[in-house]
C-alpha cells in the first residue's frame, strides 16, 4: 500500500511523463524524512494544468493554486512559517506564461522555495496549444499554420535572473529526478528544475529527448560555464547545472524569527499602540461584543460543529 | 452663514506652496501646534501626482471640542509661492490675514488683509533653502496666535528635528518679521488640559490591523493606500509584523492567500487598479475558504483617473468582487476612530468565516488627519474556530458552513483548492458533491448575518428630536456630513452604515417613509442605488461630489438645507 497515495483517480495519459515526476517526488519525500524534514513539514504546491493534478496524486499538505500564481502563493506560505520546506509544481505554460514574473523574482530575491517546471511545451490541459517553450512552427488549435514564436529558454532566464540553484530533469530519469528534488529541497534558497516531460497525446518528445539528454555529474565550476551549458542545444546537459550560497531571503528579511510562531500577544500589541500614540490603554465606555462571542450567541458551539450532512 | 453657532472657537489655518517646500509638514506642525492648546484639529492635505512643483495645499481647521472636517475659508493663510496667493485668495475670511512671499508676489493693492514676508530671501541665508521655506508657515502662525519664542523653538525641534541649527534661526527670523506686522492677532482658546493624540486614517486602519493580531502585510505601491503600506512598513519591527512589497499586486494578493493558509493574520491593500489585478484571487479566497483582508483606498477612477484625490465611486466594485459565487463581507468606517475598530473587526470576522473581506475606503480618510479619542483595548482579536478531530477535513461539512481550521497541524493533511473540491480538498466534478460544497460555502452568509446583527453596524447621530429629515451616508462622506451638520445647525438624524455588504437593512428599514438626502462621492449615486435596492429606502435628493475633493461643510450645509 502506497502510503503517500490518494483516492483520487489518476487521469494523466498512459505513457505520460508526469509519472515519473509523480514517482521521482513520492522517493523524494520518503528520502527527505531519511533527512530529517518530516512530511507534515513539506507542503505542495501547484499551478492549473495536467501538472497540476499531482496535488491530488500525494497525500501531503498544500494548495492548489492559480493558474500561473503558484510562485506567489508558495513564497506568501514561506514568509509566514519559514519552518515549512515549499515544492512548487507548475507547467510552462502555467509559469513562464501566465505568471512569469513571479518566478523571475522569487529567484531575484532568493525564496527559499523549489520550483518544478513539468515543461511539456505544450498547453495539454486545454488541448494542446503552443506554449512558451513550444518550438517555431508548433501547429496547436490556436495556431492552425504554426507558431511564429522562438520558444522560451529558461534555464538562461532563470540564472539571469539570479536563481540560486538550477538544474535540468528528463522524465526518463526518474532516479536523477529524485536526487535533484532532494537537493533542491536541502538547498536553503531558490531552486529551480526544468522538467522534460514528453505529453504523449500533444507533443511526444521522448525520441527526441533521449537523444538528446546527456547527464552531467556535478553543477559548473562557474556562474559563466553555467550559462554555457544552460545554453547548449545540440545536447540537453541534465542534472544539477549551478549552486551557489546566497542568504535566503526571509532571512534577509527578518532573520531567524518565524513572524507566526514568534508573534507579539495581544496584550503585547495594545501596550505598544498605546505607547506609539502616547495614550493610556482604554476600554470602551460600552462593552462591545466580538465576533466571537456573537456568533456563540446565534449558534451554540456544540451546534456549529454539528455535521450539515446528517 | 454662521458656521460656528455654538462657539466652538472654531480657526482654520491654510499653507500653499509648490510640492518640495514641505506643504504638507506646515501642515502637520499646525495641528501639532493645535493640539498642544488641547484643541482638536481636522486637517485635509490636497496635492498633485508629482514631486517637485505643482501646487500642494494644507488646510487644518481647529476647535475646542470635536471637529470631522476642515473648513475651505480660512482666517490665516500663508502663500509660500505666487501661484498659492492667487489661488487662496478666495478662501480667506473677511476678518483673515493672508501672508505672502514678498520674494515671489508683488504687494497687493487695497486689500488691508494681506501681508508680506520675505520667505525665500530669508531661507536663501542657509543651505538648500527651496526645503526650508515651508518652515516659514508654523513660524508666521506662532506669531499670529501670540506664542513666545520658547514654544516656537520646542515646536520646531520637536516637529522637523533635522536641521536644527539651521531650521531654529530661520523661524525666529520669520517669527519677528511676522510679529512686528500681525503679532497676537489671534487669541484662540484653549481646550481640554490634556493633549489628544492625532492620527490619520492609515495609521488608525494599520493599527487596527495590529490590534487584532496581524502578522503579515502585503502591498504595491499606489495611491492612495501606500501610506498604509509606509506606516506599517516604518513599524514592523516593534509590532514583530512582517511587511513585503513584491512585483506586482497579483503576487501581492496571492503572496497574502498563501501567508494566510500558513496560519498568517494575512492583509493586502491597493486602490482600484491594483484591486482589479487582485480580483482573480479574491475569488480564490472564496473557493479555497481563506482568511484574507483586503483594504480598498479609493481615488476617482476609471483607470488611473486622479490619483491623488479622493472618491467613492468604488463602492459597486468592492460590493461585487470577484467571479463566481461565495460569501464576502465589505465594511467601511465613517470615523478615524472606527478605521481602528472596524479593522479590527473585519479581520476577525474574515477568520471567523473563512472567506475574503474587503475594507473599504478613501483617500479623504487614509490621507486625513483629525484628533482622535481611542479605546485602544476595544480591538476585536482574530482566531480561527479550530477542531481538533483526528480525522481532520479542511472543508467539513457543518451546520455553520464554517469548516474548522486544525488545532494541531501535525500530522495532519490541510488541503486548500481552488478548485471544487470534496471535504478533504480533492478535486471534484461530480454534481451532487459540487452542489454540497457551494452550499456549505454560502451557507456562511446566513451565519454572517446573524453575527452582525449582534454587533453594531449601523451608527446614528441624532442633531433634533428624532423626528427629523434622515441624512444617510457612509465611509469619510460621514466626516464630511456631520460637520456640515453642526456648521449648519441643521436637524436631522445623520446613519451611517458600518457594513455594506451584508447590508444591515435590518437597522435601515425603519427609515423609509422618513424625509431622506444621501450625500455620498459618486457620480452616478452607487450608495443611493444600493439603499433603493437592499432597503427600499428613497431619497429626496442625492448629494454627489465626484471632482475629487472632498466636501466643504459649509457648501455641505447649504446644499442639505436645500434638499431639506
Amino acid at each position: 500500500m502506497d502510503e503517500l497515495a490518494t483516492y483520487a483517480e489518476n487521469t494523466w495519459c498512459p505513457g505520460c511523463g508526469n509519472f515519473a515526476i509523480l514517482g521521482a517526488l513520492k522517493d523524494a519525500i520518503r528520502r527527505l524524512e531519511g533527512e530529517g524534514i518530516a512530511r507534515d513539514k513539506l507542503r505542495l504546491v501547484t499551478g492549473i494544468g495536467q501538472h497540476g493534478k499531482i496535488f491530488d496524486y500525494v497525500n501531503v499538505s498544500g494548495f492548489y493554486a492559480l493558474h500561473g500564481r503558484a510562485v506567489a502563493t508558495a513564497q506568501g506560505m514561506k514568509l509566514a512559517d519559514p519552518d515549512l520546506r515549499i515544492m512548487v509544481f507548475v507547467g510552462d505554460g502555467d509559469t513562464l506564461g501566465e505568471g512569469l514574473e513571479h518566478v523571475l523574482f522569487a529567484a531575484k530575491r532568493n525564496a527559499d522555495i523549489t520550483v518544478v517546471v513539468h515543461d511539456n511545451g505544450v498547453y495539454a490541459l486545454t488541448t494542446g496549444q503552443y506554449a512558451p517553450t513550444s518550438v517555431r512552427g508548433y501547429r496547436g488549435p490556436s495556431t492552425p499554420t504554426g507558431s511564429v514564436e522562438e520558444p522560451l529558454r529558461p534555464l538562461p532566464l532563470l540564472l539571469q535572473a539570479g536563481a540560486t540553484f538550477v538544474a535540468r530533469g528528463f522524465a526518463g530519469r526518474r532516479e536523477q529526478l529524485t536526487d535533484m528534488l532532494v537537493q533542491a529541497v536541502l538547498h536553503p534558497g531558490f531552486s529551480f528544475i526544468d522538467v522534460l516531460q514528453p505529453c504523449v497525446t500533444f507533443n511526444n518528445t521522448w525520441q527526441l529527448y533521449n537523444g538528446l539528454v546527456e547527464p552531467i555529474a556535478q553543477p559548473a565550476s562557474s556562474y559563466d560555464e553555467a550559462m554555457a551549458l544552460a545554453r547548449r542545444s545540440d545536447r540537453l546537459p541534465i542534472g544539477v547545472l549551478y549552486r551557489a550560497d546566497v542568504q535566503p531571503f526571509h532571512q534577509a528579511l527578518y532573520g531567524d524569527r518565524n513572524p507566526v510562531r514568534d508573534r507579539l500577544s495581544r496584550e503585547e500589541r495594545l501596550d505598544g499602540i498605546a505607547r506609539l500614540l502616547q495614550v493610556e490603554r482604554r476600554a470602551p465606555s460600552l462593552p462591545s461584543l466580538s465576533p466571537r462571542a456573537a456568533l456563540e450567541m446565534a449558534m451554540p458551539a456544540h451546534e456549529q460543529a454539528a455535521s450539515a450532512s446528517q | 452663514m454662521a458656521v460656528d453657532p455654538v462657539g466652538r472657537g472654531l480657526f482654520t489655518f491654510l499653507v500653499g506652496g509648490k510640492a518640495g517646500e514641505g506643504v504638507k509638514k506646515a501642515g502637520s506642525v499646525a495641528s501639532s501646534l493645535f493640539a498642544d492648546m488641547g484643541r482638536h484639529v481636522c486637517q485635509m492635505d490636497d496635492y498633485q501626482s508629482l514631486i517637485r512643483g505643482g501646487h500642494n495645499f494644507s488646510v487644518v481647521s481647529t476647535a475646542v471640542g470635536p471637529i470631522s472636517s476642515h473648513y475651505m475659508q480660512a482666517q490665516f493663510a500663508v502663500s509660500l509661492d505666487d501661484r498659492s496667493f492667487g489661488l487662496h485668495r478666495d478662501h480667506l475670511a473677511p476678518d483673515g490675514v493672508m501672508v505672502y512671499n514678498s520674494d515671489t508676489t508683488s504687494p497687493p493693492d487695497g486689500d488691508g488683509r494681506a501681508f508680506g514676508l520675505p520667505i525665500t530671501a530669508e531661507a536663501k541665508k542657509y543651505p538648500r533653502p527651496e526645503l526650508r521655506v515651508g518652515v516659514a508657515a508654523p513660524a508666521a502662525l506662532c506669531a499670529a496666535l501670540g506664542l513666545d519664542k520658547a514654544y516656537l523653538r520646542s515646536l520646531i525641534e520637536r516637529e522637523y528635528r533635522r536641521d536644527l541649527e539651521n531650521n531654529i534661526p530661520y523661524a525666529e527670523s520669520i517669527y519677528d518679521l511676522a510679529y512686528a506686522q500681525f503679532g497676537g492677532r489671534y487669541a484662540l482658546r484653549a481646550g481640554a488640559a490634556s493633549r489628544q493624540p492625532i492620527m490619520d486614517g492609515a495609521q488608525a486602519i494599520a493599527l487596527g490591523a495590529i490590534a487584532a493580531g496581524l502578522d503579515l502585510y502585503f502591498a504595491y505601491p499606489m495611491t492612495p493606500s501606500s501610506s498604509l503600506l509606509h506606516f506599517l512598513a516604518s513599524h514592523a519591527k516593534e509590532f514583530g509584523i512582517v511587511v513585503e512589497h513584491p512585483e506586482n499586486e497579483i503576487a501581492v494578493a496571492n503572496m497574502a492567500i498563501g501567508a494566510a493558509a500558513a496560519g498568517a493574520r494575512a492583509m493586502c491593500g491597493s486602490s482600484g487598479g491594483g484591486l482589479a489585478l487582485m480580483e482573480e484571487a479574491f475569488s480564490l479566497a472564496g473557493m479555497a475558504e481563506v482568511p484574507i483582508l483586503y483594504f480598498l483606498g479609493s481615488r476617482p477612477g476609471p483607470s488611473t483617473g486622479l490619483p491623488t484625490y479622493t472618491s467613492q465611486g468604488d463602492l459597486r466594485f468592492a460590493l461585487n468582487q470577484g467571479h463566481g459565487e461565495f460569501p464576502r463581507i465589505v465594511a467601511s468606517p465613517g470615523s478615524i476612530e472606527d478605521g481602528y475598530y472596524l479593522t479590527a473587526e473585519m479581520l476577525s470576522l474574515v477568520w471567523l468565516f473563512q472567506t475574503p473581506g474587503i475594507l473599504l475606503s478613501e483617500k479623504h480618510f487614509t490621507e486625513g488627519t483629525m484628533s482622535v479619542d481611542l479605546a485602544t483595548d476595544a480591538a476585536a482579536w482574530a482566531e480561527p474556530l479550530l477542531s481538533a478531530d483526528g480525522d481532520y477535513r479542511r472543508y467539513r461539512d457543518t451546520a455553520t458552513g464554517i469548516s474548522p481550521l486544525p488545532a494541531a497541524p501535525e500530522g495532519q493533511v490541510v488541503k486548500w483548492s481552488s478548485y471544487e473540491h470534496d471535504e478533504r480538498g480533492i478535486t471534484t466534478e461530480e454534481p451532487l458533491l459540487t452542489t454540497k460544497m457551494v452550499d456549505k460555502r454560502l451557507r456562511k452568509q446566513a451565519g454572517i448575518v446573524e453575527v452582525l446583527k449582534r454587533l453594531n453596524c449601523t451608527n446614528r447621530y441624532e442633531f433634533g428630536n428624532g423626528n427629523a429629515p434622515v441624512i444617510l451616508t457612509y465611509g469619510s462622506t460621514t466626516l464630511s456630513v456631520l460637520e456640515a451638520v453642526r456648521a449648519g445647525g441643521i436637524e436631522a438624524t445623520v446613519v451611517q452604515p458600518r457594513y455594506l455588504e451584508p447590508l444591515p437593512v435590518w437597522d435601515l428599514e425603519q427609515y423609509q417613509g422618513r424625509p431622506l438626502v444621501v450625500v455620498e462621492m459618486s457620480a452616478s449615486g452607487q450608495f443611493a442605488n444600493l439603499l433603493a435596492e437592499k432597503a427600499g429606502l428613497r431619497p429626496r435628493a442625492v448629494i454627489r461630489r465626484y471632482d475629487g475633493r472632498p466636501f466643504d461643510p459649509v457648501e455641505l450645509a447649504q446644499a442639505i438645507k436645500g434638499a431639506l
